[in-house]
């Protein structure tokens, strides 16, 4: 007797029904499911009584490359229920995928992500011809919301057409080979009685193929069948560390909108559609959102209400849906709740994820869709690696010491700082246990010592097995957890500068390309010049210097030391507007600066392509004044030989003409950027510049009215402000010196009284005389 | 889009000269003629169509040769539709030249057979131009009646149950827009100085409005809460792929060019290079957060149509000057002048894209764009 067939979505609700009811009507002998094959020996363990979702989760590790994979598996998984129903129904249950850690599967970190996503050309056909927005929407309409008849053929029709031409990439026909292997094996076993297969969808004319095509006993590229009589399953090459293990699992991580590589968004959602049927889970969806706006003071009135109802039920039947589909049930909402223009398309139309920005009332329909549900393993499950891991890296460093324990860790001896990650490890992961009372807040202040202390371990064993989804050893669960936070969070500098400080802190063996690379990403996306030249300050500081955390010249602050660099300057030619200086944006200047200067093997981008932006902002009247004389200042640092234009003391009488404030903002910026290039060349090559310019500057303040000077004075102030005292002394010395007189420069600088406070008074003086002058009232002396 | 719409409009008799952009009612007389053949499906009360086959009519439908005149979410149609069916009047918001305008006409044509109720909004739009003005020389003569009465679109379309256009709405003062609250919730306009039963007109089924909203005029943020609660609101967004803005343009510049007696048709890789190009500026970079875009957006109208009108100069160009398609050079050039207009700040933005952004794109042809970078002019 030959197979049957099944091609499933994963987590798709009507197709786990119906792997239900063919169990049932077909009785099988052999029960085949995509799965990872390692795990036949523990199918037991799956079936001990978890709360789902729970997930099979992967890893492997060799000297070449590492990766983690999941298998997530929810009540409404076909796979799942495959499983479940295959044993009740008396049938022998196989996996029969390869293994997670096989090449097939290199950058893929999701068993059950859509196939077909990877070959799309078939489903946009489709949806352009049903005239739907996504597959999502597709798949609903044709499968989700239709009658239970006729669905094998529909299944069968859809993933035909889906598979068409397609040419399968490597990794996809490996797997096929594999899996027909089994399916042959399997038909041999059965003899008379049928064997059901359950794979995804687009597999399964392949697979169908596959298996009716090659002969019993094995043709050439055929696996090896053991001993008893089933293909081999692989094992992972010598010195390679591989395995798998049950793991909790929650909807957050299965949500499409919350992550890429995975299958049906909404698990929520469809939960309820799995237990209930599309009628309730809409009745649902809707009362859910509504509770979870109203909780958040968003307006919703019962007007709203039914305007949301009756719009979602003409939209199911303009549609041609026999029940509400979960698309009808979000139109019908945005359409009555949301009264203004949105920013980006609703995020169900397309396969966007959430951004941040996002409509409130949008937020909560996607957060209600997913819903918050996390599983939960038996007790009796065997723990997964990371527990193992943790318990053996905590005694090797002796920091199992107990509820009282305290410890003192030096971070510049080799022992302490690997005690000192571990623990941030811990801490990263959200492990209950320790508490660093004192210890280095951010990468430029000199501390060097942390205390630890040793809390309530209440929860923790629950902590570990729930990390244990993110790595199977610490610092690989830890690198996990911190490119999950950086990819969630929101787009600020400080959310960004605390994930990347705590991935210095966690040391360099658990880096992995996903966290460099969402690092990078989200550092192009801050939106403030001043934080991130923080951000790229203390990034630059610790790559040059640091001796403490080995993190100098290494790639995670390479990463995003570029990407700084780069989005800092897109930011600054970009700034407009505001009069007066900005100091954070000017030290954000300044770090651009010395990231050139001396970071230029991480950068992207050219000397001169840096000094080119320099000089257009410099050269840019919309730009504001203080960051135009940053930008010249920079210009000129970068060694960039100026022409005529480039003279300071030309650029200095060109801005003086603007006014006295524009020239002490102008100056701040410069002096910020250029200090050096402009007193320190007093007496060298380039004196003749520099000389000029604080003549110039001489010239022009002499000149100013009495009245222009004083509204001046503290922009002017607070430009000279950048130069320590000892320079300060030196132009004060050159000022005497200009005018021809001997005496000291330091007198000069120290008044008896704020020097503000002088010029107020002089003012005051000044303003008495004018009206006294107006009145003629002059005392004669 | 547009442009489209106006080469196919044809004269709807062979005798005047042909119209410039007939209603497109009268441009797809025959495909809603056939549409209303064969509707099966029930239609609302006061529709010429039933939903279904009006939102055949505005997405397309290959069987039956509807062609496809709204390039967008299909799900926002059938928003849009079925918000015209309930008690609530719809409400297109969106960036200028997102074909807010043609899909309200489209819509309009399709359920009420006319897109000509239309007000057009404005700093001097009036009441009277809303519901009703006079006749004054009959007032004078006869006083108040519906003789002298000349009803504006409001009126007419409750009289007749058809839906009315209302065209940038938030460009009216507030006062005048909130005209529109009793209307759309009592569904009946007084008219005082008649007397009995013509003193009160009553909408009939199948009145409804549709209105549209320009975000880059003053948004819908200064709109009474009253009248947005009346409103279903759609946003319209430009078009959300590459590949179908990019054959858009092409089809329409390709069109364009041939009318300019310019042979050559427009070449692939500029014109991806143009389309990529406003596709970034008008998103912002192409930033992943909404929260960076502000600032960088130019003020200029980065739409789809303003893409065409920038390729179809590139063309030109590039055939009169020197007798070849348009390249790289030419859109840098263009964009100088069409999209950037007048403002300086809109100059910067440009520079600041070529400078920074377009280095990062592969490709030859965006490396030839880069190159051209000094070709926008100070």
């Amino acid at each position: 007797m030959s197979a049957v067939f099944l091609g499933v979505r994963h987590h798709s609700p009507a197709c786990a029904r119906l792997v239900e009811r063919t169990i049932g009507e077909l009785r099988p002998a052999q029960v085949l499911i995509e799965g990872p094959a390692e795990m036949n020996g523990r199918l037991d363990e799956l079936l001990l009584g978890h709360e789902l979702p729970v997930a099979v989760f992967s890893h492997y590790r060799d000297e070449e490359r590492a990766a983690t994979s999941w298998a997530p598996l929810c009540d409404y998984s076909p796979e799942w229920v495959a499983l479940r129903a295959g044993r009740a129904a008396g049938a022998e249950v196989r996996f029969i995928d390869l293994p997670a850690w096989h090449p097939a599967f290199a950058e893929r970190t999701n068993r059950y992500a859509d196939a077909e996503a990877r070959y799309a050309e078939a489903t946009e056909r489709l949806c352009r011809h049903f005239a739907v927005d996504s597959s999502d929407a597709l798949w609903d309409r044709l499968f989700e919301v239709e009658p239970a008849e006729g669905l094998t053929e529909r299944l069968d029709a859809y993933f035909a057409l889906v598979r068409g031409d397609a040419e399968a990439d490597a990794g996809d026909r490996a797997r096929e080979t594999y899996m027909a292997a089994w399916v042959r094996a399997a038909v041999d076993a059965a003899g008379d009685r049928p064997v059901l297969v359950v794979t995804g969808g687009f597999h399964q004319p392949a697979l169908r193929a596959l298996a009716g095509s090659g002969e019993p006993g094995g043709s050439g590229d055929d696996w090896e069948r053991g001993e008893d009589g089933w293909p081999r399953v692989p094992a992972p090459p010598d010195g390679a560390m591989a395995g798998s293990f049950l793991v909790p699992y929650s909807f957050r991580q299965l949500d499409a909108f919350a992550g890429y590589q995975s299958g049906m968004p909404s698990p929520g959602y469809y939960q309820r559609v799995w237990e209930a049927g599309p009628e309730a889970a809409a009745d649902g969806l809707l009362r859910v959102v509504v509770e979870r706006l109203r909780a958040r003071k968003f307006p919703v009135s019962t007007a709203d209400l039914i305007a949301a109802r009756s719009l979602a039920q003409g939209l199911t039947a303009l549609r041609g849906h026999p029940r509400p589909a979960r698309i009808d049930v979000l139109d019908g909402l945005a359409g009555a709740l949301i009264t203004d223009d949105l920013d980006r398309p609703l995020p169900w139309t397309g396969r966007d994820t959430m951004t941040a920005g996002a409509h409130p009332a949008v937020v909560e329909m996607v957060a209600a869709c997913g819903g918050d549900r996390t599983g939960r393993l038996h007790p009796g499950t065997p723990a997964p690696p990371l527990v193992h891991d943790v318990a053996a890296q905590l005694a090797g460093l002796a920091l199992d010491g107990g509820p009282e324990a305290t410890y003192r860790l030096d971070l510049t001896d080799a022992a302490g700082l690997e005690r000192s990650r571990t623990l941030h490890r811990l801490r990263v992961l959200g492990i209950p246990g320790h508490v660093r009372t004192a210890g280095p807040a951010h990468g430029v202040d000199p501390v060097f010592t942390e205390r630890w202390e040793a809390r309530s371990v209440a929860g923790r064993e629950a902590a570990l097995v729930e990390a244990g989804a993110y790595g199977a050893t610490l610092a690989e669960a830890a690198a996990v957890a911190l490119t999950e936070r950086t990819r969630a969070g929101s787009a600020e500098a400080d959310h960004l500068a605390g994930a990347l400080f705590d991935a210095v802190l966690c040391g360099t063996d658990g880096l992995s390309d996903q966290l460099l690379g969402e690092l990078a990403t989200r550092v192009r996306e801050l939106p403030m010049p001043g934080p991130l030249g923080e951000v790229l300050a203390t990034a630059l500081g610790l790559w040059r210097h640091d001796r403490v955390f080995g993190m100098a010249r290494g790639p995670l602050l390479g990463t995003v030391i570029d990407g700084s660099t780069e989005r800092l300057l897109w930011l600054l030619e970009g700034a407009r507007g505001s009069s007066g200086v900005d100091l954070p944006r000017l030290r954000a200047v300044v770090a651009v600066r010395d990231a050139v200067l001396h970071a230029p093997e991480l950068l992207s981008l050219a000397r001169e392509t840096a000094a080119g932006i320099a000089w257009r902002i410099a050269g840019d009247p919309e730009a504001p004044i203080d960051l135009r004389g940053a930008a010249f200042g920079l210009r000129r640092s970068l060694g960039q030989v100026p022409g005529a234009a480039g003279d300071p003391a030309e650029a200095v009488r060109t801005v003086a003409r603007a006014g006295t404030d524009a020239l002490g903002d102008w100056l701040a910026g410069l002096f910020a950027l250029a200090r050096d290039e402009v007193t320190g060349a007093v007496g060298s090559d380039d004196g003749e510049g520099a000389e000029s310019l604080i003549d110039v500057l001489d010239g022009l303040v002499c000149a100013l009215p009495d009245d222009e000077f004083l509204s001046g004075l503290p922009a002017l102030r607070q430009a000279f402000a950048f130069f320590p005292p000892r320079e300060r002394d030196r132009i004060a010395g050159r000022l005497l010196e200009r005018r021809g007189v001997r005496g000291s420069s330091r007198s000069l600088l120290r008044t008896t009284a704020d020097p503000l406070l002088i010029a107020r008074a002089r003012a005051l003086e000044e303003s008495v005389s004018r009206l006294l002058d107006r009145y003629e009232l002059e005392a004669t002396p | 889009m547009t442009e489209r719409d106006e080469i196919r409009g044809e004269a709807p008799d062979g005798d005047a000269a042909p119209v410039q952009r007939p209603p497109a009612e009268v441009r797809y007389a025959e495909e809603l003629a056939a549409l209303r053949a064969d509707d099966r499906d029930p239609s609302p009360p006061g529709w010429e169509l039933s939903l279904r086959a009006a939102r055949r009519f505005i997405i397309g439908d290959v069987e039956t040769g509807i062609s496809r005149k709204f390039v967008g979410n299909p799900s926002l149609v059938d928003r849009a539709l079925v918000t015209l069916a309930t008690s609530r009047g719809l409400m297109l918001v969106g960036e200028p030249g997102t074909a807010k305008s043609l899909l309200s006409e489209l819509i309009a044509a399709a359920v009420s057979g006319d897109s000509t109720l239309t007000v057009q909004g404005g700093a001097a739009t009036t009441e009277d131009q809303i519901k009703y003005g006079w006749n004054y020389a009959l007032l004078v003569a006869e006083g108040p009646s519906t003789r002298s009465l000349v009803p504006a679109p409001m009126l007419r379309g409750m009289a007749e149950g058809r839906l009315v256009r209302f065209e940038e709405i938030t460009r009216c003062p507030l006062e005048v827009q909130d005209s529109l609250l009793s209307l759309l919730s009592e569904r009946v306009v007084a008219i005082p100085e008649l007397t009995g039963p013509d003193g009160m007109v009553f909408a009939r089924q199948g009145f409804n409005v549709i209105a549209t909203a320009n975000t880059r005029d003053r948004g819908v943020n200064e709109m009474s809460a009253a009248l947005k609660r009346r409103f279903n609101f759609e946003t319209v967004f430009p078009i959300p792929d590459l590949d179908t803005e990019l054959a858009l343009v092409e089809a329409e510049v390709t069109t364009l060019l041939r009318r300019s007696g310019v042979e050559p048709p427009p070449d692939r890789d500029v014109l991806e290079v143009l389309v990529g190009t406003f596709r970034e500026l008008r998103s912002g970079s192409g930033e992943r957060s909404g929260s960076g875009a502000g600032p960088d957006r130019p003020s200029a109208v980065m739409s789809t149509a303003e893409a065409v009108s920038v390729a179809h100069a590139v063309g030109v160009r590039g055939w009169f000057l020197r007798g070849e398609p348009g390249s790289a050079a030419d859109v840098v050039a263009c964009l100088a002048g069409t999209a950037a207009k007048d403002s300086p700040e809109d100059l910067a933005r440009l520079r600041r894209y070529l400078e920074q952004q377009v280095p990062h794109r592969r490709g030859p042809q965006w490396k030839a764009l880069h190159d051209a970078r000094h070709l926008l002019a100070d």
